[in-house]
């Protein structure tokens, strides 16, 4: 009594036949990208921004702490997201050279959901939020930067004053940080 | 008074049928069970729901991209068990009509 299967069927063949429409297709990758961009909940101090308003799949997070060691400053982090999203995280890298226990000179991120505990489930306010947070909350544990986290663990008050002179501009430990004070 | 019917458009509805208090959209792709995966273009028994043992449920083609991939460890995306299908009454009848109409192939 009810037609639509074959129906289905019908309209399936007819478009076999046809072949592939011609239009640009939309990727898995991207739809998903477009609809965790669509549910981001981002506090005043953050914002993405799209070199190229035509792919979503490379964007800019800016980070503006107003709180914690790292207030005032000002991180960009760039968010390069492959076709294989979600089943792969986005890569997301610091555009400054920064004294941070969990990120390196060269700006890779230390942060759990962007390797090991990476899953397709998680979406991008996971990641910013991670972010956020280890910005108000460096850890000493697993660092990319050893010198840091040690001050950090031996002496928070080393470690505060190193974080205020490399976010001037300065130098620590013979490297010479990028000014990031808004 | 007396009515003719001349045409009528018949309507089905169907849901999934998925253990109870399970999201009713697949965590991969974000989009609801009874829609597609982003591959497919017809919902439906071409693009059929996997359980968990878990009770976990996804699309078939976005669990199935998920525990091919190297960093899955064959672990499921929500609770990182092993992901196994869940075996027995869930297969047997995908499609639940109201009223009892069938809409079977
Ligand atoms: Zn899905
Ligand atoms: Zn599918
Ligand atoms: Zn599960």
């Amino acid at each position: 009594m009810l037609k639509i299967w074959s129906m289905k069927q019908a309209q399936q063949k007819e478009e076999t036949a046809q072949g592939p429409a011609k239009k640009k297709k939309v990727t898995a990758a991207q739809l998903r990208v477009q609809k965790d961009l669509s549910e981001l909940a981002l506090p005043q101090t953050m914002k993405t921004t799209f070199p190229n308003p035509d792919d979503i799949l490379n964007f800019i997070l800016t980070l503006t702490p107003d709180e914690g060691l790292y207030k005032s400053g000002l991180f960009t982090f760039s968010f390069a997201i492959t076709q294989n999203f979600p089943h792969e995280p986005p890569k997301v890298k610091c555009q400054q050279k920064i004294y941070h226990p969990n990120i390196d000179l060269e700006g890779n991120v230390c942060l759990n959901i962007l390797r090991e505990d990476w899953k397709p489930v998680l979406n991008l306010n996971a990641v910013i939020v991670g972010l956020q947070f280890l910005f108000l909350e460096p850890n000493a544990s697993d660092p990319l930067n050893k010198d840091a986290a040690k001050d950090l663990q031996e002496d928070r008050d080393r470690f505060r004053r190193n974080v205020k002179t490399s976010m001037g501009g300065g130098n620590v430990r013979g490297e010479t940080f990028d000014r990031v004070m808004k | 008074m007396k009515v003719t019917f001349t045409a009528y458009h018949a309507v089905a509805e169907w849901k999934w049928d998925l253990p109870e208090d399970s999201d009713d959209t697949c965590g991969i792709c974000r989009v609801q069970f009874e829609g597609t995966c982003a591959k497919c273009k017809y919902p439906g028994d071409d693009c059929p729901i996997m359980i968990g043992e878990c009770t976990h449920c996804f699309h078939m083609h976005c669990i199935s991209d998920w525990l091919h991939s190297e960093s899955s460890q064959g672990k499921c995306p929500m609770c990182r068990q092993p992901f196994n299908q869940k075996v027995a009454e869930a297969p047997a009848a995908p499609l639940r009509t109201p009223g009892g109409v069938a809409a079977g192939s």
